[in-house]
This record gives C-alpha cells, structure tokens and sequence, in this order.
C-alpha cells in the first residue's frame, strides 16, 4: 500500500524502543513477556511486529503506553521526542495518550465503554485534551464517524451492542484518530473479522494514517496483512525479535528459519505448520528459543545468539541467528 | 426477577454477605480483563490468616466450653461487678461471670448459626442444582421460586412466626435455614449451567450415563468449591439474625447466646444504668466472629478466581 | 419496559406473601381467634362467640380468605385490642416516623456508600485501607449494637444528644436534635452496605477493556472510574442494593428500638412483648409490599438506565 513512498531510512525515527524487557509476576512465576527489544517507528512510516498468538508482541503495543496492569514490570527505554515514555509520570503519560499516540485494541466491542454512546466516546478525546465543549466535540465526532461510514443519522446515537465488530473496530480507529497523533499502535486491528472486512478495515485504517501523516506500528499475526500494509517488519518469537527488515525483502528472502517456517504456513506456500509448540514464556528455552523446534539448528545455538546486521539493499536488516 | 444477570463467565464475583440471609454478591460476570491482575497480594493475605486465627479460637472456646471458662455460666457472685481481678469481665445483674457467659454463649450462638446455614447450603445447593442441571420448566419454577423467597423481608418475617411459636432455639435455626439459601441457590445454578456444558460432561451424557452418576461424579465436586464461602457468609448471617431476634426477646431464654445477653443487658437496665461491659462483650464477639467469616470468605472467592483466571 | 414474565412474577410473590399472612395465625398452635386477636385479652364467653362470628372463623376456610382479600384492598388490617385503635391507622402513624429516620438517611448512604466504595475500589492508599476497615466493622456489626455503643458514648458519657428518641411533640429543631443520632446511625449502616458492594464491583470492573481504552485515550486517574467505570459498576448492582432494602429497613427497626423512638420498631417491639399479633402481622405485611415495591422500582430503574436492556 505505501510501496510508493521511499525507503523507510529517509525519514527520522519518531520511536526508539531500547533494550526494553517486560515481565509479569504471576503466581505461577515470572513470564518473561518480551526480552531486549530494540525497535526504531520512523516518521510516516508503518512497522508491523509480526509472531504467533502469546509472543509477547501485545505486550510492546502496551508497554510503550504504560497500559500494562500492576504486576507487569517493564525495563528500558522508549524515547519519543527525547523523552523516555518508560520513566514518565502517569499524568505526563495521560498527557501524551490520545493526543501523540494513540492505541486501537484487539477487542472492538469490549474496548469500547458499553453503555455510552458511540459519538460521546469518539468525542471523549476533544473534551479531554482540546476541553472543547460537549456538543462541539461531539459534533466533530459525528463528522469523524461520517468519514468511515457511520455518519449515517442511526450511528453516532447508538451503543457499542448495536453496532457489528467491524463497525466498533471504526469507531475505535476514529477515536484513535480524532485528534490527528503522531503515532498509532494498533494491536490486532484485524482479530475477530472475517478476511474481506479486516482487509477493508485496514484500507481505510492505511487512508486516514497517510492523510494526518501519522507513523503506524501494527501489532497482528496476519503475515499477509502486514506484507500488505506495512514499510517494515519485525518478527518476534518467544519475547524476542528475530528478524527485522523491510516487508519486500522479509517475504522475498526470509533469513532466520522462525520467518522461513512461518512464511511456509501460508496457504499458498502449502500450510506446513511448524513442528513443536511454542515454548514457555516462564521458563524459555536456553539459547536461541526456536533451537527446540529449528530445522537448522547447529550446536552453537544452544547459546544466545545477537542481533546482528546483515547486508541489504535497504540497508535495514537485521536478523538473530547463528546462521549468519 | 431481580434482574441479576446469570452470566456464565469464569469469574465469580467477590462474595459480600448480608445479614439478611441474601448474599448480595450472587452475581457473576463475565471475564474480559486483558491480563488477569491479581489484587490485594500479601496485605490481603495477612488479613485472612488473622481472620482464620479469630474463627478457630472461636470454634475451640465452642467446643472446650467448661473446660476454658473460669465458672459456670448459672453461678451467682456479686451483681454488676465493673471487669476487674476476680471476674475479667465483671458480672451482670444476677452476678454471673460475663466470660463464663461469652464462653458457653458461644456455643449456643455457633450452634445455631451453623446449623442454620449447613441446612441453607443444602436446600440452596440442590435447588440451584436441580435448576441449573435441567434447565427448562424445573429452571423456570425453581428460580420463580428462589426471587420470591429472595424478596420476602426475612427478619420480618422471622420475628412474627418466633412471636407465634414461642421458640426454642432449634426452631430459630431451622426458621433462618429455611429462609437463607436464596443466593446459594442462585449461584450454583449458574455454576451448574456452566458445567452441564462443559465436553466431558456432555459427552458422558451421550453415553448413556444417568443423571444421578454424572451429578455425583461430576458436578458436585465442581460446586464444593463455590458453595464452601457461601457457606461461612450463611453462618455470619444467622448469627447477625440470632441476635437481632435475640435482641427482641425472642430467643430461647434458657439458653444463653450472645444475643440473648445483649437482650438482658438492653432490657433490665444495663444500658441505662452505664453497665457498658455488660452488652458490650457479647456485641464485641459477634461482630469480630462475623468480621473473620467475612474475611475467610472473601479470601476463599478470591482464591478461586485467581486459580480461574489462570486456566 | 418491565417482561410480562417478571411482570407476573411480581404478581406472584405480592400474592403468595400478602395469603401467608393470612395462613400463618391460621396454622400457628392454639385457638385461632388468639391467634388473630392477640393475647391477653379479657374476653367473655358471649364476647368470644360473637367476635368468632364477626371474624368469620365460623365460615369455611375459602370463604374467610376471599374475606381477607377483601379486606386486604380496602386497607383494612384488622383491630388491636390492646392499642385499641385499627392497625392501619396505627401503621400510618408510626411509619411517617420511620420513613423520616430511615429514606434520607438511606439516600445519603447510598449515595456516600457508593462514591467512597467505588473510590476505595479504584485505588488501595493507606488512607482507604483504613476507612475500609472501620467501615467493614460496622458492616460486620449488628446494626442495634453499633447504635448502643454511639448512644452510651455520646449521649450517656458526652450528653451531646438526648437518651430517648423523639416522640411527636416538639419543634422541628427539637426533633432534628433528637433525631441525628439515629440518623447517623443509619446512615452508617447504609451507608456500610453499600460500600462493600460499590467496592467489589468497582474492583471487578476497574480490570475491563474499556477501562484500558479509556486510559489509552488520555483520561487521568479519577476520571476514568467517573466517566467510564462507575456507571458500568453500578449498573449491576442496583437489583443488589434494592434486595439489601429489606435488610437495611429491618436495621432501622432496631436503631429505633435502642434509641426508643416511636416508629414501627417500637410498634413491632412493644406488639412483641404484649403479643398483639394483628400489629405484627399488619407491620410485616406493609414491610414486605414496601420491600416489593423497592424490587420493582429498582428492576424498573434498571431498564430504564441500561441501554442494554432498554433497547431490546
């Protein structure tokens, strides 16, 4: 979908995640969530963290924003603008959610407050940040509403229940959108519709990012929605990045065996499945965490291997493997 | 009736008692949080143990009435005695020993209380079983049934049949179990509901096996868990009860509970008089009894939807 | 806007409860007219025949209670012969009172209960950790208890408020003197009720989705349990709180009692140690349709403010 605009090293990093490692204490133990993840989101740009169901990719979209619940602990750095958003306060955070950066959640229909009105909900932002007053906010939410289709007179009076998945997934997007942020985490945008309405839905997603000139990093475990939609991707496994690189060069010449056999469930690649099950994000596997189930492991891996860059044509491409 | 939706989430929601037999907390939700978040951790802990420690030693000074308490309850020493070296906690106006008192009353009141709510449990947990295990007609009559009972003011109540029968205190406690099984009849059924769905329960069924094997194999295991805090609420609100009734002079006045005291104390002048010690030891007991059932409760529900959480 | 199923089950239960009074001192041990009439009451032979008659126990069981009904609709609740006056009119008198000790201090309850409950709900500090305790032990406590302590501490010790409840008499000031104590009691009371449940359902609803995506939005702290997360808590519990009426009206009784006022707590009291049943049983009629009508208001409040359910 962005395939005109240039390669992605041409614009300046908005994002920087650094060495962030995000655990939760639960009583079953300590679940090592995500572990040193190293990502720049550039301006304008889309980035999509792709992986299976339980990587830990969720819980990058969450951290950055401080959403994560009590028992999560999260080290690290993530400067936006020169600031760490890891060590703000919650009211600097509640300053720079909504207005900078904005979140659409996996879960339309129980994200969404169920007993308040769509068009109050996408106007919440405005009273909250711009403290416009009720029926002015609310009359820009209708118009924001109208843009994706729900302009329609019935709409912006009605109540999350009323409205269908795909309809709650927009008026999630245009409450993310109202006040034009910087950047947009989308996590999961697409789980829970149908493959036609999630493609529809990211369209119109791709259209209102250009349009403000937001940075977009997409959280899913669509692979072909993020080839897609997105400049660049990341592949995550088990808590850490394994590969990341731009989208072309991702699908056309996979390198870490992870990428290679998630490339090789795709249907039109003959849906093998990897062997194995993931692994326990309490107790992971000793070096590499794919060595369990990896059709090229060598002895060495039995050790952590580090990010390192390889030679690309975007210059941009990394990879977490002893192969190379 | 109520309009307590029977949700069938895994989460049940934390119990509160009331003494009114109607556990206000029968409800159930469903569980949409994105990460379970366990709340409370050690403080909420510490709280419980202490909980736990008050309701034993209640139970021992119960069990080992005469073998703890300094005199016999019916002993007669000097009235109105403030608590000092001879008698601990002073004596009332017939000059019994306000310990011996508490000790024995506490038998009585445990005795009641427990009998009550072991008779609730039962009628409760069969007819939210039955109800939620066949769903349907037998659904229909027995939830139509548990909102009207769930309605009726039951102290109310209880005053006017305990004004009619002149009771003893065996008939109180059958009066309050007959009355207080309301919510645990609505939260095993939703349980059971859950359950009856659940493959293995399902697919036992398609195999032919009888009602009765899969609701003692199956079923009721899976409600011990539920029903046990609702249990120990019922005990916290019989005792409430037995001594609001108590309280009125409606109790059994050879036997002497802790309500009963309060009610000599109220009615023959301790209030008036200043005797403080007189009521408040026994209102003391009665509300720390209820304060360790209530925090043992809410740590066992608590409990349950973490380990629920997790699955 | 109320189910024609909950509808009928309203119906139902008023029917089954106001005709169990009816079959109660019907049922009792003893002579029936006892039962009806009250105890302790000098009668003659000729008297007792008569009063037989007027009662109607001479006709057939189907007959009487169709004569109850009847009776039921035009108010009618019978005659105390003790107080000597009709138990509807005595009810009437002593209910006012009640009303007056009890609805404010219902209302100031719930609506206190719920805000410091949904607040401790939202957020542990030391401060709410200690509230919840003192709150809790007044919700563990028997509400006579409670109230006993009060009046020996600052009315026996302190003399700030007088030992006997207000009787009909007096100026406004005089009454709301006499009235505080046990208002504030009250209150407590209701106000412990109701904290306890706001506190476990704000707890509950504080860790939904929309309360994440509220705060993703930028709302700060307090302004998401109040736009977003009370409502959603509330909601659930308003049929809970209704079903605690009952408890809390019965709790009023109680208060009055210990602060000798002269409401339907000590009408019930008074009938208790004199056995006058026809007050009991009037007393505990009027309680429960009260108590019936809290329901319906409530399931009525209900759909009416949960879109949900409004909308179907």
């Amino acid at each position: 979908m962005n395939r005109h605009l240039p390669s992605s090293s041409y614009f300046r990093p908005l994002l920087c995640i650094d060495e962030m490692y995000v655990s939760f204490d639960t009583s079953l133990g300590r679940v090592k969530a995500a572990q040193n993840i190293c990502l720049e989101l550039h301006e304008r740009e889309t980035l999509a963290i792709v992986g299976e169901t339980g990587c830990g990719k969720s819980v990058i979209a969450s951290a950055i924003l401080q959403l994560l619940p009590s028992n999560a602990s999260v080290k690290g750095k993530a400067i936006f603008l020169g600031r760490d958003l890891l060590s703000l306060g919650e009211r600097e955070m509640a300053d720079i959610r909504g207005q900078e950066i904005a979140i659409i959640f996996q879960n339309p229909s129980l994200s969404l407050n169920p007993i308040m009105k769509v068009a109050e909900q996408v106007a919440e932002p405005l009273q909250i940040h711009r403290r416009l007053p009720r029926h002015r906010a609310i009359s820009k939410a209708e118009d924001m509403l109208s843009r994706f289709k729900l302009g329609d007179k019935a709409s912006p009076v009605m109540y999350p229940f009323q409205l269908s998945g795909g309809m709650n997934q927009r008026v999630m997007i245009a409450t993310s959108m109202i006040l034009s942020p910087k950047i947009l985490i989308a996590d999961e945008p697409s789980k829970g519709l149908d493959q036609s309405l999630a493609r529809q839905v990211m369209k119109e997603l791709a259209g209102i990012k250009d349009e403000i000139g937001a940075s977009l990093l997409l959280i899913t475990h669509d692979l072909l929605l993020a080839k897609e939609v997105s400049d660049r991707i990341a592949v995550m496994y088990c808590g850490e990045i394994v590969e990341a690189g731009s989208s072309a060069e991702i699908f056309d010449e996979p390198l870490h065996p992870y990428t290679k056999a998630l490339l090789n469930c795709l249907p039109e690649m003959g849906f093998k499945p990897i062997p194995g099950s993931s692994p326990s994000m309490i107790d992971p596997p000793e070096g590499c965490r794919f060595y369990p189930r990896c059709r090229e492991r060598l002895d060495r891996c039995l050790l952590s291997p580090k990010m390192i860059k390889v030679e690309s044509d975007d210059g941009d491409r990394e990879v977490r493997c002893w192969l190379y | 009736m109520a309009g307590i939706k029977p949700g069938s989430g895994p989460c049940a929601m934390s119990e509160c008692f009331c003494g009114d037999g109607k556990d206000v907390r029968g409800m159930e939700k469903e569980c949409d949080r994105p990460y379970h978040c366990p709340y409370g951790g050690i403080l909420f802990r510490k709280v419980s143990i202490i909980g736990l420690v008050l309701f034993s030693s209640f139970l021992l000074a119960a069990i080992f009435s005469s073998f703890l308490s300094p005199c016999d309850p019916w002993d007669r020493f000097e009235p109105y005695l403030p608590p000092g070296q001879d008698h601990i906690l002073g004596t009332n106006d017939l000059g019994q020993d306000i310990l011996s008192e508490l000790i024995y009353g506490s038998r009585v009141s445990l005795i009641v209380g427990f009998g009550a709510a072991l008779m609730a449990t039962t009628i409760g947990s069969s007819i939210g079983l039955l109800a939620g295990y066949f769903k349907g007609m037998a659904d229909e009559i027995l939830m139509g049934i548990t909102d009207i009972f769930l309605m009726i003011p039951q102290i109310p109540l209880i005053i006017v049949l305990a004004a009619f029968l002149r009771p003893s205190f065996w008939l109180i406690a059958l009066l309050m179990g007959s009355l207080w099984w309301t919510s645990t009849a609505r939260v095993v059924r939703s349980k059971a509901l859950q359950i009856r769905e659940m493959g293995y329960v399902q697919s036992k069924r398609s195999l032919g096996f009888s009602h009765l094997h899969i609701i003692v194999s199956d079923v009721l295991p899976n409600l011990s868990q539920l029903v046990m805090p609702k249990f120990l609420l019922s005990i916290a609100s019989a005792m409430i009860a037995e001594s609001s009734i108590s309280f009125l002079g409606l109790g059994d006045p050879s036997m002497k509970s802790w309500g009963m005291m309060i009610n000599f104390a109220f009615s023959r002048g301790g209030f008036i008089n200043g005797y403080w010690w007189w009521y408040m030891a026994p209102g003391l007991c009665i509300t720390i009894f209820v304060l360790s059932i209530v925090l043992i409760g809410s740590f066992l529900e608590e409990r349950d939807e973490s380990i629920m959480g997790q699955q | 806007m109320l189910s024609g199923k909950k509808a009928t089950r309203y119906a139902i239960a008023l029917f089954l409860i106001i005709s169990l009074n009816f079959f109660i001192p019907r049922s009792m041990p003893g002579d029936p007219l006892t039962n009806l009439l009250g105890e302790d009451i000098s009668l003659t032979a000729s008297s007792v025949q008569e009063l037989r008659e007027r009662m109607g126990l001479d006709r057939p069981l189907s007959q009487q209670f169709l004569d109850y009904w009847h009776d039921i609709l035009r108010f009618d609740l019978g005659y105390s012969f003790h107080l000597h006056r009709n138990v509807s009119d005595l009810i009437y008198d002593r209910m006012k009172w009640t009303l007056l000790l009890s609805l404010p201090a219902m209302v100031m309850g719930a609506i206190l209960g719920t805000l410091l409950g949904a607040r401790a709900g939202w957020k542990s500090s030391a401060l709410r950790r200690t509230q919840t305790g003192f709150i809790m032990a007044i919700y563990c406590a028997p509400p006579y208890f409670i109230s006993l302590i009060a009046l020996y501490l600052l009315s026996y010790k302190q003399g700030l408020f007088p030992l006997k409840g207000f009787y009909s008499t007096g100026s406004a000031l005089d009454i709301a003197h006499h009235l505080f104590l046990p208002s504030a009691m009250m209150t407590l009371f209701s106000l412990s009720r109701n904290y306890m449940i706001m506190k476990g359902s704000v707890l509950q609803e504080k860790g939904s989705l929309y309360a994440t995506f509220a705060r993703a939005k930028g709302l700060y702290d307090e302004q998401i349990l109040f736009r977003h997360v009370f409502k959603n808590a509330l909601l659930p519990i308003i049929t809970l709180l209704a079903l605690d009426f009952g408890f809390i009206l019965s709790g009023a009784l109680f208060i009055e009692i210990v602060f000798s006022m002269n409401g339907m707590g000590s009408l019930i009291y008074d009938a208790l140690l004199s056995r006058d049943y026809p007050v009991l049983q009037g007393s505990f009629l009027i309680i429960t349709i009260m108590v019936v009508s809290a329901n319906l208001l409530a399931d009525l409040l209900y759909s009416y403010l949960d879109p949900r359910v409004r909308w179907q």
